[in-house]
């Protein structure tokens, strides 16, 4: 047996069990979906969004990259948040990072890695904001830890400063923002920052909705 | 609050006949009825967690009662079991024995219900239509009065009365009337139907009475409670247990704990269905209840009266009246001492039939159909349990019901756990035995089955993960199908967590 043939008998076993126990899973999933959450989070396989949260198929709403980034140009990134905003009408939006992220590893060292630079390269922006703090810890594992943290809080930031999250706060008082962290060495989330539509904002990223 | 002083009269009209009905068929006087009524209202109402049960002499102890009665052959010396099955119940709740009441599933519990319902239609009919033969309150298959819940019906014909069947068509007429959208909409809906149809009924039979019209009611088809001329006469309806006596008698500790034994049971079965049937959904606290009963038991038995339990009658009377809190149960008590105290030749008015019928229509919303239909549509794990439930305790009695509806649930918990606990997939000559839940020894047969359907040169993964425990019999099937496995040319591969020793130090995989 062939390793994908292994996932492919694994999926049948899979249906073959939700059907047991709720016979209308399937039936009911494929009319609609209507989230709650939309994760943000890192591409790691080691951060399953719904296994680590104990949710279900359709109660999140997924997008993943390396080192959990929000870049105000990444336009996968925004049609994803535009539509489980606008569309999905999400109440929550998560940031979730991990420690021990390769992707934030990278970033604190010198090293060329050709293309992955100019992603990596968002990372090492938020390490200059907080230069001092960071350069202060003793070692690669510390930097890295307290880097992670620092980048979830900037990427709720980054969302905060996108038009589709004002626009929402202005009408619908929502969704919140949440920054959390993975910890791989035992499997529980920490919260780092949250933001919602009473939470100030620097008057530059605010846009004006009255046209 | 005012909804729950006009349920507790509804409630008190319901007991009334019941607890005499109850004393009757146990052989007792018919006041003890009473007492038990007062104090299962009063006592365990106070102490008891529960909003909506209401306790009282139980059908369901009567057989026991008639016999210690007899074979004690001493009234004064069987209170002394009544009191005595009181402090047992109050010790069994200081034990915490009333997480048993945990343990009766919920179709079991549903089918008591609907069976109650049935038997309240069926016992009730003769009532309703005049033939009161059979003592009120009769719950068991073969009745008091010789016949059978079903023969009863045969000489029915013969024994209808007209001035019954004109009342019972009244107070129908009314309960069905409240049930309009006409009366929903007004004021009116406020007062419990069965008040309403209780007061008409009453004039009715007053008036029959009094003009001497041809359908006038004789005495066997009116409330008959005991009218005392005076004070000292109604105080001489208490009786005093004889401890001295008492407690030197084996049969006295018998009775006692095969009461204390049997009314806890029945309260719980009583209750966990109370609380089903609350729409509130409140939870009554199992030990703390034991001891209400226990409290109820002794101040009965110290009184004269009978050994009470949470009934289910009563209580689904109480719902349906529109009760809210316990203010209910125990002012149904207080009704009950105040009127055999005060005026007791007036209750003597009302007839047995408007009573029956109310009873019939609490029967119906028991047992209606809607029920039955909601259980059958969670499957047949639910709905073979509940049905046996209903057959057997219709058939016999209400514990060897309930005894005969928990085996078959029981059955069926281990039979869908013996379908549930693996899942048997093939792909491309590729097959998956996958461990969904905790595999014992009644899985044996699923498993073995699932591999002999394993065909050669195939592969076949048995994933094992998922299970907290495997029993060492599956694992000794699994190693000796691997020598199968080798001969047959079949790839067996066995996915099996870490941690997992499986439960075994001589067995391994």
């Amino acid at each position: 047996m062939t390793q994908i043939e292994k996932l492919l008998l694994a999926n049948k076993s899979w249906a073959q069990e939700k059907v047991l126990f709720d016979t209308q899973f399937f039936e009911r999933l494929s009319k609609v979906q209507t989230p709650e959450f939309l994760w943000i989070g890192c591409s790691d396989s080691r951060v399953p969004a719904n296994e680590i949260t104990g949710t279900q198929p359709g109660e999140i709403f997924v997008h993943r990259n390396v080192a959990n980034l929000v870049v105000n140009t990444d336009l996968n990134l925004l049609t994803v948040l535009n539509y489980a905003v606008e569309y999905l009408k999400v109440k929550h939006v998560i940031v979730c990072g991990h420690y021990g992220c390769g992707g934030v590893q990278a970033a604190l060292t010198n090293k060329n890695f050709g293309l992955i630079n100019k992603w990596l390269r968002n990372i090492k922006d938020v390490y200059r904001f907080h230069k001092h703090e960071i350069d202060a810890l003793s070692n690669i594992e510390e930097k890295t830890n307290r880097l992670v943290e620092l980048n979830v809080a900037e990427q709720i930031l980054n969302l905060a400063k996108t038009s589709i999250i004002q626009q929402s706060w202005k009408e619908n008082k929502g969704p919140t923002l949440h920054g959390w962290v993975y910890g791989l060495h035992n499997g529980l989330l920490k919260e780092i920052a949250s933001m919602d539509h009473l939470s100030k904002l620097e008057e530059i990223y605010q846009y004006n909705f009255e046209l | 609050m005012s909804r729950d002083l006009s349920a507790s009269v509804v409630v008190f009209l319901v007991a009334l006949p019941l607890c005499l009905g109850i004393a009757l068929a146990s052989g007792a006087p018919l006041f003890s009825g009473i007492i038990a009524g007062l104090a299962g209202g009063i006592i365990t109402g106070i102490i008891s967690g529960s909003q909506l049960s209401v306790s009282g002499p139980a059908a369901g102890l009567t057989v026991i009662v008639a016999t210690a009665i007899t074979h004690i052959n001493n009234y004064e010396y069987f209170l002394v079991a009544v009191v005595i099955a009181g402090f047992i119940q109050v010790i069994l709740g200081f034990l915490k024995a009333g997480v048993i009441g945990n343990f009766f599933p919920a179709s079991v519990i549903k089918g008591m219900l609907s069976a109650i319902g049935i038997l309240l239609i069926l016992k009730q009919i003769p009532h309703a239509v005049g033939y009161d033969n059979d003592v009120e309150g009769d719950e068991e298959f073969i009745q008091s009065d010789g016949h059978n819940t079903f023969t009863e019906f045969f000489d029915l014909s013969d024994n209808i009365t007209l001035g019954c069947i004109i009342i019972s068509v009244i107070t129908a007429s009314i309960l069905l009337l409240w049930e309009t959208k006409f009366i929903s909409k007004s004021k009116l809906r406020t007062i419990p139907a069965a008040l309403i149809a209780v007061l008409a009924g009453t004039l009715v039979s007053y008036l029959m009475n009094y003009f001497g019209h041809d359908a006038v009611l004789e005495q066997k088809h009116l409330v008959n409670l005991p009218v005392s001329k005076n004070i000292y006469q109604f105080a001489d309806n208490f009786t005093i247990p004889d401890f001295v006596g008492g407690f030197q008698m084996a049969a006295v500790w018998t009775a006692g704990i095969t009461i204390a034994i049997v009314a806890s049971l029945e309260s719980l079965l009583s209750i966990e269905a109370t609380d089903k049937l609350d729409p509130q959904k409140r939870l009554t606290p199992l030990n703390r209840e034991l001891y209400a009963q226990g409290f109820g038991n002794i101040v009965s038995g110290s009184l004269g009266g009978l050994p009470i339990t949470a009934v289910i009658v009563r209580s689904s009377a109480n719902v349906m009246a529109g009760a809210q809190t316990k203010v209910s149960a125990i002012s149904h008590g207080v009704l009950l001492l105040i009127s055999v105290m005060f005026f007791p030749a007036l209750l003597n008015y009302i007839p047995l039939s408007t009573l029956a019928v109310i009873l019939i229509f609490t029967g119906y919303k028991l047992a209606k159909p809607a029920v039955f239909k909601e259980i059958y549509n969670k499957g047949y794990d639910s709905f073979i349990p509940f049905i046996v439930t209903i057959i057997a305790i219709v058939f016999s009695d209400l514990l060897k019901g309930i005894a005969i509806g928990m085996f078959v649930g029981m059955i069926y918990v281990f039979k869908s756990n013996m379908n549930l606990s693996m899942l048997f997939t093939e792909s491309n000559n590729n097959y998956l035995i996958r461990f969904i839940k905790d595999v014992t020894f009644f899985n044996k047969a699923t498993l073995r089955k699932y591999l002999a359907s394993v065909p050669k040169n195939s592969s076949l993964i048995i994933d094992m993960r998922k299970p907290i425990f495997i029993d060492d019999d599956i694992i000794e099937i699994i190693n000796e199908y691997k020598i199968t496995a080798a001969t047959q040319q079949i790839h067996l591969e066995i996915l099996k967590d870490v941690h997992q020793n499986l439960n075994s130090t001589t067995t391994n995989i």
